[in-house]
C-alpha cells in the first residue's frame, strides 16, 4: 500500500451522526459544493440506524457528533486504531471525555459547532488523508513486523548455505538474496520455505527434488 | 475597495473604471435604486484592507466591491462574516474557496489556468518554467497548472518566486535560458510582471533568441492596461487565459467599450477585471432592485442563478457556489496593445472553484478540451 494524497472528493457520502437541530445546513450545502452528498442516519432510543459493516473506505466518510452518548459503536482495529471509514468529529462540548470518546472511535480531524463553511474543506482534507496516511503506516508496520519474524530464517539459511557449500556469510547472504529476488519473493519467505524443504525427511519425495540456485549452479543442501 | 496606488494598481484602476461605469450606468437608467458608490484605496497594503472594510462594514455599508489579490481578499472575508457583509469579488482566482460572504464574479481556476494547460501542450510544447509573485495566487495557480501539465505528459523544469513588487530577474532569466523551456507560465503579477516582460524580451534578444515564438510567455493575468506598462519593446507575442478582451466583437462589448472610452480617456483601459467590476456592480443593482434591502443574506439568495448580459456574452450565477458561468479565451498580445483571439468554448462554463469536476480523485487525467479553434 502506497499514500496517495486525495484532494477531489467527489462521488463521497457523509453519513452525519447528529441530532437535526436545522444547523446542519452549513455542512450539508458545504460537502454539496465539495462534490460530497450528506445523508443523516436516525438516531432512535440515543443509538445511530445505520449498518457499519457495509460502508466502504473508498466512499463514505462518517461525521459523528461527540455531545451524542454512545451514539455510535464502530470495531475500531485493535492494532491500527483505524475504523473501516474515515471519522470526522463534530465537537461542541470540549469536554476531554468527549474528545477522548471521538479520538476512540478513530476520529482523523474535528469540525466546531456551529460548523463554519470555511472549515469543512480542511476537516475533509486532514481527516480523509491522515486515515489513508494512518492505514499506510499500519501496513508497513504489518509489513515490516512480518520480516522481522522472518529474520531467524534468514539466518539459519545462510549458516546452512556456509555449511553446505563451504561459502563464507557474505557470498552466502547474497546468493539467498539473488535467488528470493529471482523468485520474486521476499528474503524471508525465501528462506523460510528453504528451511522448510530441507527440514522435511528423507523418505518424503520433496526431500529428493533439493532446491537448485542459479549462479553457482549447485545443490543447496 | 481598490488599491488604485501601490504595485497593482493599473489593473486595480481600470477595476474601479468599470465598476464606475456600471454605477454611472444604472444612475442615468432610472433604475428602481439609485447608488451612491463610496471608494476607499487600501494601497495594496493588507492591514489597510482589513481596516477600511471595518471601517466601510461599521459605516452600514454592506456591499462592497473590491480586491485584486487573492491575499487582500483572505484578509478581509473575516471582517465581512463577521459584520454579515457582501463582498463583490471582480477578479480570477485561484479557487479553493467559497465563503458565504462572498459573490464571486471573475474566472476559477477550470475557467483560466486548465483552458491554457490543454492550449500549450496541444500547440507549443510539454516543458514549462514557472515564474509567480510569492503569495497564495502563484502557489496555487502553479500547483494546478503542475498536476494538470503532468497528467498531461509535461515537465516543469523550475518554479521561481519574487516578493510582489520585485522587479530583479536577472538570475531568473539566466536559469530560464539555460533551461530553454517551451514556454514560461507567469503568475507574476504588477510591476513585477512589467519588468519581466521587457528584461526577458530583452535577454532573449541578446542571446540570438525570438522569445515570443521560441519562448512565449503564458499568463492568466495579463489584460490590456498592463500591455501598455510593458512597453512597446516587449508588448507583443504574450499568450493570456482570461474570460474577457476587449477587443471581443459582442454587441455588448462594442458598447462596453465605447462607454469606457468615452468614460474614461485617460485611461487605465479596459480589463478582463473591470469587466468583473463592471459585472459585479451590474448584478448588485438588480439585486437590490428586486430585493429592497441591503441584508447580505437577502441579497445573496436573489443573485443565485441571476443572469446578466455582459460584454463578454452571457454571465449567470451559479447558485451553488455563488462563482460565475463565464466563456473562457484564449489571447495573444499584438503590437498596439491588444489581443487577438486564438480559442474560445462554445458557451459560458460552469464555475468550479474545488476541481470537483475538473480534477480526476488522486491525480490528474485526460479531459476533453473546452474550446474550439477560431484562429489557427
Amino acid at each position: 500500500m502506497t499514500f496517495r494524497l486525495l484532494q477531489n472528493f467527489k462521488g463521497s457520502r457523509a453519513l452525519v451522526i447528529s441530532r437535526l437541530s436545522g444547523r446542519e445546513s452549513t455542512l450539508e450545502t458545504t460537502l454539496a459544493k465539495l462534490g460530497v452528498a450528506c445523508e443523516f442516519p436516525e438516531i432512535a432510543d440515543g443509538r445511530a440506524q445505520i449498518d457499519i459493516a457495509p460502508l466502504s473506505p473508498d466512499r463514505d466518510i462518517l461525521f459523528v457528533d461527540g455531545d451524542l452518548d454512545e451514539a455510535i459503536a464502530i470495531d475500531v482495529d485493535p492494532a491500527s486504531k483505524l475504523p473501516p471509514v474515515p471519522v470526522i468529529g463534530i465537537v461542541g462540548v470540549e469536554a476531554p471525555g468527549r474528545l477522548k470518546a471521538l479520538l476512540n472511535l478513530g476520529a482523523t480531524a474535528f469540525l466546531r459547532k456551529p460548523v463554519h463553511g470555511g472549515a469543512v474543506y480542511t476537516a475533509l482534507f486532514m481527516g480523509i488523508n491522515q486515515f489513508l496516511l494512518r492505514a499506510d503506516a499500519h501496513a508497513r508496520l504489518l509489513d515490516l513486523e512480518e520480516r522481522r519474524r522472518g529474520r531467524r530464517a534468514v539466518l539459519r539459511a545462510t549458516i546452512l548455505m556456509m555449511r553446505e557449500q563451504g561459502l563464507d556469510e557474505d557470498a552466502a547472504y547474497s546468493q539467498l538474496r539473488r535467488e528470493s529476488m529471482r523468485r520474486r519473493q521476499s528474503l524471508e519467505r525465501f528462506c523460510e520455505e528453504l528451511l522448510s524443504r530441507w527440514a522435511k525427511p528423507p523418505d518424503t519425495s520433496d526431500r529428493t527434488t533439493s532446491i537448485t540456485l542459479q549462479g553457482g549452479n549447485k545443490q543447496a543442501m | 475597495m481598490f488599491s488604485t496606488t501601490g504595485p497593482y494598481s493599473v489593473v486595480a484602476r481600470s477595476m474601479l473604471n468599470g465598476a464606475l461605469l456600471a454605477f454611472r450606468e444604472i444612475n442615468q437608467s432610472q433604475h428602481v435604486v439609485a447608488l451612491e458608490p463610496v471608494v476607499v484605496n487600501p494601497s495594496g497594503d493588507l492591514t489597510q484592507y482589513r481596516e477600511l472594510s471595518l471601517d466601510l462594514l461599521k459605516a452600514g455599508i454592506r456591499q462592497v466591491v473590491g480586491c485584486y489579490t487573492s491575499s487582500s481578499r483572505k484578509e478581509v472575508i473575516p471582517c465581512f462574516e463577521k459584520h454579515d457583509g457582501l463582498l463583490w469579488y471582480p477578479s480570477h482566482y485561484e479557487g479553493f474557496e467559497s465563503s458565504d460572504n462572498v459573490i464571486y464574479t471573475g474566472a476559477a481556476p477550470n475557467q483560466h489556468v486548465l483552458p491554457l494547460v490543454d492550449y500549450l501542450v496541444s500547440g507549443v510544447g510539454k516543458r514549462a518554467f514557472c515564474v509567480g509573485s510569492n503569495y497564495i495566487w502563484a502557489w496555487e495557480n502553479n500547483r494546478i497548472f503542475r498536476e494538470a501539465l503532468i497528467a498531461r505528459g509535461g515537465a516543469v523544469v523550475a518554479e521561481r518566486y519574487l516578493p510582489v513588487g520585485d522587479t530583479e530577474f536577472d538570475q531568473v532569466i539566466a536559469s530560464i535560458l539555460d533551461q530553454r523551456p517551451d514556454f514560461v507560465f507567469n503568475n507574476l503579477i504588477g510591476t513585477s510582471a512589467y519588468a519581466f516582460f521587457r528584461n526577458f524580451r530583452a535577454a532573449c534578444r541578446s542571446a540570438g533568441i525570438e522569445q515570443a515564438n521560441e519562448i512565449p510567455v503564458a499568463s492568466c493575468t495579463l489584460s490590456e492596461p498592463e500591455l501598455g506598462e510593458i512597453g512597446s519593446d516587449a508588448v507583443d507575442g504574450h499568450l493570456s487565459s482570461s474570460v474577457y478582451f476587449s477587443s471581443l466583437r459582442t454587441p455588448e462589448n462594442l458598447q462596453f467599450m465605447q462607454a469606457y472610452l468615452e468614460s474614461f480617456p485617460d485611461g487605465p483601459v479596459a480589463s478582463a477585471d473591470a469587466e468583473a467590476s463592471y459585472i459585479a456592480v451590474k448584478l448588485l443593482a438588480a439585486t437590490l432592485a428586486q430585493v429592497g434591502n441591503d441584508e447580505a443574506r437577502a441579497v445573496r439568495g436573489a443573485v443565485a442563478n441571476r443572469r446578466l448580459a455582459a460584454p463578454q456574452g452571457e454571465v449567470r450565477i451559479d447558485p451553488q457556489t455563488f462563482h460565475a458561468w463565464l466563456t473562457p479565451r484564449i489571447g495573444r498580445s499584438l503590437a498596439n496593445g491588444q489581443f487577438e483571439l486564438l480559442l474560445e468554448a462554445r458557451q459560458p462554463i460552469a464555475p468550479d472553484p474545488y476541481l470537483v469536476q475538473s480534477s480526476p480523485r488522486f491525480a490528474t487525467a485526460m479531459h476533453p478540451p473546452l474550446l474550439r479553434m477560431v484562429k489557427s
